[in-house]
Order: C-alpha cells, then structure tokens, then sequence
C-alpha cells in the first residue's frame, strides 16, 4: 500500500485531557478513508491533527516520508486541503472571492497572482457545478449550494489530500448524497486522498474504501467496510444492537439499529 | 492599483475599481476639508488663498497663520485620525468583530497612560521637556503595547473569542483613563493647560516638529499594513479554516495587534485619546467601498481624517475662542452609535 499519511503512536490532549492516545494509522494513497466512531470518540481531532492543527502530545505524523512538524504554513496547506465542520464566511462575501481563498497557500510576495491560480479556481468552481453562482454572495445560497462552494474553495488549494469533517452534517438528504457523490468523483477521477469524518455509518460504509473505527480516542478496528460491519463490532464501538444486511442497490453493508445498548444511557424505562 | 487588479475576473475587477473610484472621490473631499479647516479662524482664508500661500506666496502675517498656526494642526489631525481608524479596520478583520476598535480594546487608554507616564517623569521644574519629542511616540507605543498585552492574558485561553477580548479590553481601558486621571491631578505635567488631551484628545498647539514625528513613524507603519493587508484574507473565515489555507493565525493575530497598537500610539502621542473614529471610519469605508482590503484600508484612513479633521472645525465654530478638545465630539456621536451596535447584535445573536 502506497501511504499518503502515516500516524505513529500520536497522542493528543486537551489540558488534563486525553483526546486521542496511542493511535496508529495508515492513510492510503488514493483511497477514501473514514473515520466513524461515537461522539466524542476523538475522530474530528485526528483529522484535525492530521492537518497539524493540534500539537502532539506524543508520536508523530507524517506526509509521505516527511514529518509535518518540519513543514511550513503554505507548503502544509499545499498537500493537505481542510473542509471544516461548522465553517463561516462573511455573508455577503462572493462566492468567487471565497474560492480564490483556495488559492492563498500558492500565493508568495513575489508571485502574487498567476495564470495558474485563475485555472485552478475556474476548474474548482466548474468541478462543484458552482461556475453560474461565481458572483452570488453567500448569504444568498440554500444549505447545499453552500457546502458545494465551501468544497470548491477546498479543491481549488489543488492539494493530492483533502480532510473533510463531517461535511455531510447540516444537509438533507438529497445533499447529502450529492454532495459526497461530488467527493467520491473527486478521489476516483483525479485521484485525490480522501479522509473524511462521518457520523451516519450506513453513508460511511456506502463510500469508505476503508474504514477506521474510533471509540474514546482510541482506534478499535481499521479495514474494508464489508470487514468492519460486523454485528458484533458494532455494537460494541457504537452501543447499539443491530442488524447487518446488504445494501441491494451498492452491495455494501448496510447496518439497521435495533435498540441502544450501551450501559451508560441507562436501562430503557419500563413501560 | 494594477498590483491588487491582477489576476481579477471581471467582476471582481468591477467590484475594485468602483471601490478606488470612492476612495478618489473621498480623497477628494479630505482635501476639500482640509481647506476649510486651515481657512477658518478668527479671519476666515479662502481655499485659493491657501493653496497660494502653502505654494510660497503670501504675506508675512498670512504665513505664519496658516504655516504656523493652523495647517499644523490640520495635519495632526488628518494623520491621528487616519492611523486609527486604519488601527480600527485591521483589528476588526482580524477579530471578526466589528466592535473592535482601538478604544474599545483598551489600546488608546493605554497609549495615553504612556505619555502621561513620560511626561511626568521626564519634565522638569518649568514643566518643560527634558529630551526629545521622538520618544513620546515611543512610550505611546509602550503603554499601548502593555493594554493589549493585558488584555490578551487575561482572555487566556479564550483570547480567539472576540467578546473576551472586548470585555476585557473596554475594562484595561477604564483602568488605564483612570491611572491617567490621578497622575494629571498629582503628577508634575508638562503643558499642564493640555490636560484634557489625554483624557478627550485634542489637536490644538500642535507644531511641525511634532507632525513630522507623526508622519514618519506613519510611513513605516504603512509599509506593514501594506504587507498585512496581503494575508488578511482568509481571516475573514472561522480559525479552523483560515488555519487550513495555511494562515499562521496565533502569530498572525499577534502580529496585526501589535501593528494596530502602533497606529494607535502615534496618533495618541500628540493628539491624545480620540475615541470611537477607529469604530466608526471603518464601518463607513465598508460600506462605501465594501469588502477589497486595499480600498477598505485607504477608504479608512480617509475618512478617519476626515472625521478628526472635521470634529476640530465643529468644537471651533462652536466654542471659539475656547479651546473644547475635539474628541468630545467624536465621543458625543460614538457613544450613541457603540450602544446601537451592541443593542443591535444583542437582538441578532441573543
């Protein structure tokens, strides 16, 4: 396997706090991962420590065969692109000038602009279906042409990764569905790294190639979906009892919850 | 601006260009003002006459008015005015707060505390200077350097949160106008008759000399506003974001206080405390030339100056012959306008 990203022995803390310890992980080459996991299970610092927004405890993360920590601000966001999980953007910012941010990591005092970036952002904006609402302010866009922007000004940072978390939160299901078709055309078509965070497990399973569970910080189990769905796994990552079936329409697994399980929300009141 | 212009489509190159055609216009109008300001006094001069004059015609009589007396003071406060309120605009992009402001963090109560503290150390019996008017900037610059190093601390580890910050900003501001307070009423001051200064801020008796230190430290100052005005951008988006295109945002915001900090203290060092025209100049620029950085930047401190230049004409119709500090009337208009903000976001965001 070709490694895009290897985490060795990372620990990360928030204070006193462990967020995630010990954890080890591979991310391969050209591939979808997903990171899903309960609340709190520590898959949204991993991405964002992937992104080297959180510092280390312990262990270390690297690109390729270069560590992070050794990499500067640009060249950093010239690999990795970041979609994150609640962001904002003034209101009556253009759609095209939230786009051109994407090209932020390229631009140097010396060459501030180039043919290059005016290409890079017309393709991002063409590939998202965005190019007829390149003058639009953003206060003026529905939930999912939103998202579909904020995707935009991640591909047009051209980077060979692209971190998103959860990205499918706020949107219906039809955006949903569109939108990580959008991300899946993006990995298979131009070979993009793909990590994403997911909270619903049937979309995670429907397109990870691989998927990494995560249950308090730690990894509990990491491979193909068909691997990874198990009855048994899932109820002991997620604390709900389920069902596993095949998905008829992709062939994938498809979990169906029966009841939570887990001990901490308590016994169900008797009726 | 071919440099801002390149690499633009069309449409943002429409946006920029009806942005720096404003920023003519209200250049213009500066201008305009400034005239007026010089020309009006016990003996009004017309604009015409002026420009005669500044080009080296002119009586005796009419050169020491207008070269000595009053285009002196026009000029401090065009360049005081204008610093904060650019001071105003880059802490308001970096914060993502539009109540920032130079004042409202603390950062013009301790500019002014600064000077206070230079003056009565560094004055003497005949309440006269002991050393050079250079570094009055200079401890401007300390004292501004120290509020907002305060305020960072004590937001600790909230210091991204802009209502933190505010909070604590308009409380090390209180603190400083206090401190500033007792050590005029006990405190040896050169130019005591000036006392209001650094309580209001004021831009009588001022001489070139003094503009001349102003407009220097101005200049360099400007050269990193134009290098900060490069990275502001992204810091229009949330941190997670900004962060990701690769904007070093915790040195970043480090950097644009301390070059807001500096602003501030070169227009406080001789025009003293003016309040609420770092607020006010830069909402008005956004609205005039909108969201390009370059013109919101030249829109702001055009219209600061305005702002100075204009609330000094208003206390001189109105007072003369008393000297009313300037700042009275910047404050007389920005309080109000501060609490419709608040009162306006208090409704929006509960």
């Amino acid at each position: 396997m070709d490694k895009a990203i290897s985490v060795k022995a990372l620990t990360i803390a928030y204070g006193a706090a462990t967020a995630i310890s010990a954890v080890d992980l591979d991310i391969a080459k050209g591939k979808v991962t997903v990171l899903a996991g309960p609340n709190g299970c520590g898959k949204s610092t991993l991405l964002r420590a992937i992104r080297r927004l959180h510092q280390p405890k312990s262990g270390e993360i690297r690109l390729g065969d270069m560590p992070i920590s050794g990499l500067k601000e640009k060249e950093l966001a010239r690999h990795i692109g970041l979609l994150a999980q609640s962001p904002s953007a003034p209101d009556d910012m253009s759609v095209e000038e939230l786009v051109r941010l994407g090209r932020y990591p390229h631009q140097t005092m010396l060459q501030p602009w180039s043919a290059a970036d005016a290409d890079a952002i017309q393709a991002a904006m063409f590939g998202t279906g965005v190019s007829h609402l390149a003058e639009r302010r953003l206060g003026s866009l529905s939930g999912g042409q939103l998202q579909r922007v904020w995707i935009a000004m991640v591909l047009a940072q051209e980077t060979d990764i692209i971190c998103l978390d959860e990205p499918v939160n706020h949107l219906d299901m039809a955006h949903q569905i569109d939108c990580l078709d959008l991300v899946g055309r993006l990995n298979r078509e131009h070979g993009r790294t793909v990590v994403l965070v997911l909270h619903d497990l049937n979309l995670a399973a429907r397109y990870a190639d691989r998927l990494v569970f995560m249950k308090d910080g730690s990894m509990v189990a990491d491979g193909a979906p068909v691997e990874l769905m198990r009855e048994a796994l899932i109820e002991d990552v997620f604390g709900i009892s389920c069902r596993v079936i095949e998905d008829p329409v992709h062939n994938r697994p498809l979990c169906i919850p029966i009841r939570n399980s887990s001990p901490r929300f308590g016994a169900a009141p008797a009726a | 601006m071919s440099i801002a212009a390149r690499g633009l489509s069309p449409a943002l190159a429409r946006i920029n260009r009806r942005a720096w055609m404003a920023v003519a216009i209200i250049a213009l109008i500066t201008v305009a003002l400034a005239l007026c300001g010089i020309g009006f006094g016990s003996t009004w001069i017309d604009p015409g006459r002026i420009v005669e004059i500044l080009i080296g015609e002119g009586t005796r009589g009419e050169r020491v008015v207008v070269l000595q007396l009053r285009a002196p003071r026009v000029a401090i406060a065009a360049l005081a005015g204008g610093a904060m309120a650019v001071a105003g605009y880059l802490l308001q992009k970096v914060t993502r707060n539009e109540l920032a402001s130079p004042g409202v963090l603390g950062v013009i109560g301790g500019a002014g505390l600064g000077v206070v503290i230079f003056l009565a150390l560094l004055s003497d019996e005949s309440n006269s200077l002991v050393t050079s008017i250079v570094w009055q900037p200079v401890a401007a610059m300390i004292g501004a350097s120290v509020a907002i190093a305060a305020v960072f601390l004590l937001s600790g580890q909230q210091a991204s949160s802009a209502v933190r910050l505010l909070l604590f900003g308009i409380a090390v501001g209180a603190v400083a106008k206090a401190a500033t307070l007792i050590l005029m009423i006990v405190g040896p001051i050169y130019r005591t008759t000036q006392a209001s200064r650094w309580l209001a801020g004021a831009v009588n008796e001022i001489n070139w000399g003094e503009v001349q230190v102003v407009a220097i430290g101005l200049a360099i100052a400007m050269v990193g506003v134009v290098a900060v005005a490069r990275r502001l951008p992204p810091t229009d988006l949330d941190e997670v974001s900004a962060r990701g295109l690769g904007l070093n945002l915790p040195v970043f915001r480090i950097l644009v206080f301390a070059l807001a900090s500096a602003l501030t203290a070169l227009a406080v060092a001789f025009a003293g405390g003016v309040g609420f025209i770092g607020l006010m100049a830069p909402h008005l620029a956004r609205l005039i030339v909108g969201r390009p950085v370059l013109a919101g930047i030249a829109a702001s401190f055009l219209l600061g100056a305005i702002m100075l230049i204009g609330a000094d004409l208003i206390v001189r119709v109105l007072f003369a012959p008393t000297e009313v500090p300037a700042g009275t009337v910047t404050a007389v208009i920005g309080t109000p306008y501060f609490l419709y903000l608040v009162l306006r976001r208090g409704s929006t965001n509960g």
